[in-house]
């Protein structure tokens, strides 16, 4: 039997002369988990060590929490999304059920399943305050345009997924929330038709229902993995932060400690939630029976609401607007060119400013009047 | 005092076996709500629950046999005499394939691996060493009823 | 080329294209030779004497306003004119000329039932229609038919319900006959004070149907299958029940309350007594349901307290009773259980299995026999018991959901304090 370096016999040391585990284990920082890279020519603890005792820049302190909390989310909602997926039916006359049968007959299914849909109540949450951070402390300046898109495209996708999501226990309010959510996606110039291609249709039976369910398990996590990829492999690149200006003084073991504390209270956070506000349950859909409260999810409420009181353009026109806005905020480092004028600098400030006390006055316009009485 | 930071040393050892056994303990627990959640739900049901109407009495002459569907455990409804009516399962007890009736050979052929049982499910000859289950089987105004 | 030359050439060019013309479509009209009798469009198939309103071709000129009417009615529609009830002449050009040929005017009211059978009580000619004929038949036994017969016309004949010149079909929402309209057709007369008052009838039928059970669900549209007027009295053949009959009459809907009432002491004792069976607890026209914590007050209308009779219905009572507010408390747990949330859907339609078990004893109630009303009360009690126990335990357990999250945030905050000891060692060998 081989021996460590140390002389001692162990079972890392037996895989060690058989596999290069470090190899294996620095895929973590080829993906950017791990912000410093392994020896693999050296065993695995020893590049550990290595890496560990690195200084790095200051790292996990608020509000810089946000994007690695949410990537932490999506693990979780991985792990979630896949244990419900043992049980869920992506059929129109199975999918209630099946939810049901989670949530009242499976050991720990309430638990799973409340643990899920909170886990994408916050992953949504933190990653639209992560693309208002990043405007407010101007992180998308030359050299980080691609951090800024990859956060707005992130938030994007994660919506579309979220939106996705809704559909499947095929409740009445997820049902409805979909029709309503439909109602913006399909006013929309050229997202509409590429959603109505990937979706398959304006009904909602079975043959969408699998549709929604391919994107919701594949295609969008993946695209959002994709993403996080390109977010990690740019602050490698460009480093983590523009405001990093204090000199290292703490090493990535101690950083990694930070995160598992993170994890830990997340852990903590998600549980609670989901033991003290679960989520409600409707009835099952039923395709023939508009509920009042009818809305389409907080996301797309402002759009709707703008497209309403639009209804005086052309359809394409009122349409084009919320499109254009998205489109001007995800090329928002070509728009904002630093010219070292201040001035210039406070008009896009006040614009965004702008833009979302609008967006938060036409959600809440959006969440009472779309209630029809 | 050499003693003395020789006994903490060995205190601190302890403790940190025992926070690091603590930690540890999340891995089970882990695994433990894992595979509980992930455990099937047991589709098991009491005997004698289910009645499955297994057709007329009138249309099954002596001495054949019907095969009745019913989910995953067919059976078959055997009319041993004028009276008599008998329902085994057509599940092999071998490799559990779906057993087949021909009258004149012997009653049940396994189509896999040439098992074969009578007509009250008893073992004839092949690979299979258990009987066929039985199941309690009654006529209700000609219709015959099994019980699973 | 001279001017009258071109003008040969072009007639000519014309004529040649005409002569074409004309032998491409003798060709073409005989050329498929499958154009044979058969497919000779079928002309619409009239009966004889039928042909749309040919007979009432002038009476309009003068008569608009009853033109009006006819217009909307079945008999326009269907091709029944004018002169089939009033004779005459409906092409005459003059008043005269129109009001001759067997003229009637209007018919006498008397003779209104026999008119209109002259056609409805025609088989053959009602076969095309596929109508009944038996209408005039089944009037003539009624009571309005024989009170006729005696001669008094204050009796309803038929367009007193179908109306006069804009008669409707009965599946015609406007139509006086349409299931929804009876109770307002019949009260035009029953529902008349100083009719009632002529024929000596004391109670208002009409508002009595409307407050009780059967008006309320008909008229409000939730139970289209509860009476109106005709389906207890008859329409053509309306006669009151007798009180004999009653049972027969409410039997046609409530057949097994009919079937365990006549097997009860009640049957023989009411008719005995005269008592008109069902209409003695539920009253007859405004029909009430007794609910199970009244219905034996009801029973003190003929019997005694201290009867053996009475503890009859005091024990049936109880049973309903008992099993009635154990649903009740069930559903209002189900209903807080509902609000926290939790999945209730099952529970509810347990539930209301529970609520068919006590609407199946409501029948047998009937039967006066408390052995045969137990296994249903029973049933209700026990299915409304076990959801309560259910619910109860669904709820309590959602308290150790919050034992627990107690536990876990121990255990996590435990971690916590291991890890950040740990997270201080490192930083410290890092300085």
């Amino acid at each position: 039997m081989e021996t460590n370096p140390e002389g001692k016999r162990s079972l890392l040391g037996w895989l060690e002369a058989r596999v290069n585990l470090t190899e294996i284990v620095s895929f973590l920082s080829v993906f950017g988990l791990l912000p410093a890279e392994l020896d693999s020519r050296k065993p695995l603890r020893e590049a550990l060590r290595e890496a560990m005792s690195q200084p790095l820049p200051s790292y996990a302190r608020w509000p810089r929490v946000l994007g690695i909390l949410s990537f932490l989310l999506f693990l979780f909602l991985v792990a979630t999304g896949t244990m419900l997926a043992f049980y869920y039916q992506p059929t129109a006359e199975q999918a209630y059920p099946s939810v049901t049968l989670i949530a009242r007959d499976v050991a720990f299914g309430t638990l799973i399943h409340q643990v899920h849909y909170w886990s994408a109540v916050l992953f949504l949450l933190f990653l639209g305050m992560r693309v208002v951070r990043f405007f407010f402390q101007g992180l998308y300046a030359r050299g980080r345009e691609i951090v800024w898109m990859v956060a707005v495209l992130t938030f994007v996708t994660a919506a579309i997924a979220d939106l996705t999501g809704r559909l499947l226990p095929y409740d009445a309010s997820g049902y409805w929330t979909t029709v309503r959510a439909r109602e913006v996606t399909d006013a929309l110039p050229v997202l509409g038709p590429i959603t109505s291609f990937l979706v398959g249709g304006s009904g909602l039976d079975s043959t969408v229902l699998t549709r929604y369910y391919v994107l919701h398990i594949a295609i969008f996590p993946i695209l959002l993995l994709v993403l996080f990829y390109f977010h990690f492999s740019s602050v490698r690149r460009v480093g983590m932060s523009r405001l990093d200006t204090a000199p290292a003084h703490r090493s990535l073991r101690v950083a990694m400690y930070d995160l598992l504390l993170l994890v830990i209270f997340m852990v903590g956070g998600l549980m609670t939630l989901a033991v003290l506000f679960p989520q409600p349950f409707d009835a099952m859909a039923d395709p023939f029976q508009t509920p009042p409260d009818a809305r389409p999810p907080w996301y797309l409420l402002a759009p709707l609401v703008l497209m309403e009181a639009l209804s005086f353009l052309p359809k394409f026109l009122r349409g084009l607007i919320p499109e254009a806005i998205l489109a001007a905020v995800i090329f928002l480092p070509f728009l904002d060119r630093e010219s070292g004028s201040g001035a210039r600098r406070r008009l896009f400030r006040n614009l965004g400013i702008a833009l979302l006390v609008i967006w938060g006055v036409l959600s809440w316009i959006g969440w009472f009047l779309e209630v029809r009485r | 005092m050499k003693d003395k930071e020789g006994t903490d040393l060995e205190r601190r050892g302890v403790l940190i076996w025992l926070s690091r056994g603590f930690l540890a303990l999340w891995a089970p627990a882990a695994a433990g709500v894992a595979t509980s959640f992930l455990k099937a739900p047991s589709s098991e049901h009491r005997p004698g629950e289910r009645a499955i109407r297994a057709g007329a009495l009138s249309s099954l002459p002596v001495g054949d046999a019907r095969f009745v569907h019913h989910g995953n455990d067919p059976v078959f409804v055997v009319r041993v005499s004028e009276a008599q009516v008998l329902a085994v399962s057509a599940i092999c007890t071998h490799m559990h394939c779906v057993l087949k009736w021909d009258r004149d050979t012997s009653p049940f052929q396994c189509p896999c691996h040439d098992g074969s049982f009578d007509r009250k499910g008893n073992v004839l000859s092949g690979p299979p060493k258990k009987p066929l289950p039985q199941y309690p089987a009654d006529v209700r105004a000609d219709e015959i009823v099994v019980h699973t | 080329m001279s001017g009258a030359r071109r003008w040969m050439i072009v007639v000519g060019f014309a004529l040649i294209v005409v002569g074409f013309a004309g032998a491409t479509d003798v060709a073409l009209a005989q050329a498929p030779g499958a154009q044979s009798e058969e497919s000779v469009p079928p002309s619409r198939v009239v009966p004889a004497g039928a042909k749309p309103a040919k007979g009432s071709a002038m009476c309009g000129v003068c008569h608009s306003d009853i033109r009006v009417k006819y217009e909307k009615g079945i008999h326009r529609s269907e091709g029944v004119p004018c002169t089939s009830c009033h004779g005459g002449n409906a092409n005459a050009l003059t008043v005269e000329g129109a009001h001759r040929d067997g003229f009637r005017g209007k018919p006498a009211r008397r003779s209104i039932p026999a008119l209109c059978a002259s056609c409805h009580a025609d088989v053959a000619r009602m076969r095309f229609y596929n109508l009944p004929s038996d209408q005039y038949a089944l009037y003539q036994l009624s009571h309005h038919g024989m009170k006729l017969a005696k001669g008094d016309e204050s009796v309803a004949v038929c367009i007193d319900c179908h109306g006069v010149h804009e008669i409707r079909k009965p599946e015609d929402p406007k139509s006086h006959v349409f299931g929804r309209n009876i109770p307002a057709t019949c009260g035009k007369c029953h529902g008349d004070p100083a009719f009632r008052k002529r024929h000596g009838m004391k109670e208002d039928p009409v508002k009595d149907y409307e407050e009780g059970v059967h008006g309320k669900a008909y008229l409000s549209g939730e139970d289209p299958s509860a009476p109106e007027c005709t389906r207890c009295h008859g329409s053509h053949g309306a006669t009151p029940p007798g009180v004999g009959d009653v049972e027969r009459v409410c039997g046609q809907c409530h057949l097994k309350t009919r079937n365990y009432f006549i097997a009860s002491p009640h049957k023989e004792a009411m008719d005995a007594a005269g008592q008109p069976e069902c209409a003695a607890c539920h009253n007859s026209h405004k029909t009430l349901a007794l609910p199970p914590e009244k219905f034996a007050e009801s029973c003190l209308a003929c019997h005694d307290k201290g009867d053996k009779e009475y503890q009859v219905a005091l024990t049936l009572s109880r049973m309903k009773n008992d099993a009635s507010s154990e649903i009740a408390k069930a559903e209002k747990l189900v209903a807080e259980a509902a609000a926290i949330p939790l999945y209730v859907d099952d529970y509810r339609s347990r539930l209301q299995d529970a609520r068919t078990a006590l609407l199946e004893a409501a029948p047998v109630t009937h039967s006066l026999d408390s052995t045969l009303v137990e296994p249903h009360t029973r049933r209700a009690r026990s299915i409304a018991a076990r959801v309560s126990q259910e619910v109860h335990e669904k709820v309590s357990s959602r308290w150790w959901h919050k034992v627990g999250l107690g536990l876990f945030w121990f255990y996590l905050l435990l971690t916590a304090t291991i890890i950040t000891r740990a997270r201080r060692r490192a930083a410290g060998r890092a300085r």
